[in-house]
């Protein structure tokens, strides 16, 4: 057990030591003024910020406006794109008719969506969850159909000759199967919803990281920028990880 | 005596394809019968024909003197391929047909977890199908297929994926779930030997494309067998080399079309 775990602990040293470099490095040239601390900052100015932003409180705010509109984007886009994969993969001359259309849908970048929607809903959360459902939507609508789709024809057949009707049929390998595939794009689709919600906010928002970022930026703080990133960052990689923990325990099935 | 599987003078066609032609099969109730073919002479064709899984072009199937509509409510199927719910539990597999059957939760636990340890998985009711190796895993098919308590079992090659000494196993736990409770089997096989070991009587397919039964043998060996012995039996060997005889020829006309 040991000679397992000192590869990866020096692993992780080194990992930690070539982090702590990379900051002392930048920390060192910025003190003596090889960098400019007007457009570089300093690591030391950068934790300060943040560790005041958590010890008044000030940045309770803007992440839980973020969180919020990062669940109901992923909530939402998720239940839209199950229903509607189902949907057109039950039914394929439905599913033949809309399929450009939902191409030419998903080939949009979804940035230049912001604009329009924050003409539709406005400064608060819903055209930030709106975005996050654009891109949430496509990820867990293909991933649905694929499911529902590939489900192993023997399967469908054993079950059918144990005695299941249509709704059991859907109920007890169409569905699982479609999950299968929704759950091991968990990961994908709730990152990509966050990125989106920040994205949102960035271009136009009364509260949330995004739009701490941007005003930041826009009073040439940037000690602010990278604090807000630097927390940014850190709340994506905590949600992924519970998330992937999710995931292994809802595919637990799959070795 | 009452038919419980008929196939009378069925013909199936995939398109251009020709799979079986003009078969008369048939199986009486709760004898063991089995279908020998070499490979691609569509005996998995007349085993779906028996399940309703797919209909006839011409010639009709019935199940104890109906003729059947849809799928076959009375057959159990045992497919070649690994066909079990990969999310679900032995327990969950095990029970499946009894829930969509409107049994009670209670009751079906129950009863799977009966079957469970009669296939020799106690301790693996909570276990997944790919935590399971492939001998176990027929097992869990064997339990899923048995619990309805179907009048007739179809079996597509169901022990051609496991090693000789696996297989030798589940065809004995196969032959005494069948003594306990006699049920119509309609076994697929290309293994002759197996064919034999196991059944009342032998069809013998011929090459396809459009298949046609070539001879029936019934297998007049003493019952209940022991299947470690059987393949010494003096008789054995002679019903062996009768159908080997023919059997080789549509074996070698398969290659030749095949090459």
């Amino acid at each position: 057990m040991a000679e397992k775990v000192s590869p990866r602990g020096s692993m992780l040293v080194a990992q930690i030591l070539l982090g702590a470099a990379a900051l002392a490095a930048w920390q060192g040239l910025a003190n003596a003024g090889k960098l400019d601390k007007f457009f570089f900052s300093r690591p030391t100015d950068i934790a300060a910020r943040i560790v005041d932003w958590f010890r008044t409180g000030s940045i309770w705010i803007h992440l839980v406006v973020t969180m919020e509109e990062a669940a109901l984007a992923f909530t939402l886009g998720a239940a839209s794109g199950v229903l509607l994969g189902f949907g057109l993969a039950r039914s394929p001359r439905l599913g033949a008719l809309l399929d450009p259309y939902i191409r030419l849908l998903n080939a949009l970048p979804r940035v230049v969506l912001a604009p329009i929607f924050l003409l539709w809903f406005g400064l608060g959360i819903w055209s930030k969850v709106a975005l996050g459902v654009t891109v949430v939507f496509f990820i867990v609508f293909f991933n649905t159909h694929r499911g529902v789709r590939e489900v192993d024809p023997v399967v469908v057949n054993n079950v059918r000759m144990l005695g299941a009707s249509e709704w059991q049929l859907v109920r007890h390998v169409l569905i699982p199967s479609a999950m299968t595939w929704v759950f091991s794009s968990l990961n994908i689709s709730v990152g990509f919803a966050m990125i989106a919600v920040v994205v949102g906010e960035y271009l136009g928002a009364s509260r949330g990281v995004g739009y701490l970022i941007s005003q930041a930026e826009g009073t040439f703080d940037t000690t602010g920028v990278f604090a807000g990133m630097a927390v940014l960052s850190a709340v994506v990689l905590l949600v992924g990880w519970g998330v992937s923990r999710l995931e292994k325990w809802l595919l637990r099935w799959k070795t | 005596m009452s038919h419980a599987i008929r196939l009378d003078r069925v013909t199936k066609n995939f398109g251009q394809y020709t799979a079986v032609q003009a078969v008369d099969l048939e199986a009486n109730a709760g004898a063991f019968v089995s279908v020998v073919g070499p490979s691609g002479c569509g005996k998995s064709t007349l085993l779906n024909l028996a399940a309703g899984l797919i209909q006839p072009t011409s010639g009709s199937v019935s199940a104890f003197g109906e003729p059947l509509s849809g799928l076959n409510r009375r057959a159990a199927y045992m497919f070649q391929q690994d066909a079990l719910l990969p999310w679900k539990t032995v327990l969950g597999n095990v029970m499946l047909g009894l829930r969509l059957r409107g049994a009670s939760a209670p009751d079906a636990e129950a009863q799977a977890r009966d079957w469970v340890g009669r296939v020799g998985l106690k301790g693996f009711a909570e276990a997944y199908p790919s935590q399971l190796s492939g001998g176990m895993r027929k097992r869990v098919a064997i339990a899923q297929s048995w619990i309805v308590n179907p009048d007739i079992l179809l079996m597509d090659e169901p022990f051609s994926a496991l090693d000789v000494h696996t297989r030798l196993r589940m065809e004995n736990e196969l032959l005494d779930l069948w003594t306990a409770s006699p049920k119509t089997v309609l076994f697929v096989t290309h293994d002759l030997e197996e064919a034999l070991a196991l059944s009342d009587e032998v069809v013998v397919l011929s090459a396809g494309p459009a298949s046609r039964v070539l001879n029936r043998y019934p297998v007049d060996l003493p019952r209940p067998r022991d299947l470690i012995d059987i393949r010494t039996w003096p008789r054995f060997s002679e019903l062996y080399r009768e159908i080997w005889a023919q059997l080789r020829e549509e074996v070698l006309t398969s290659y030749g079309r095949e090459g």
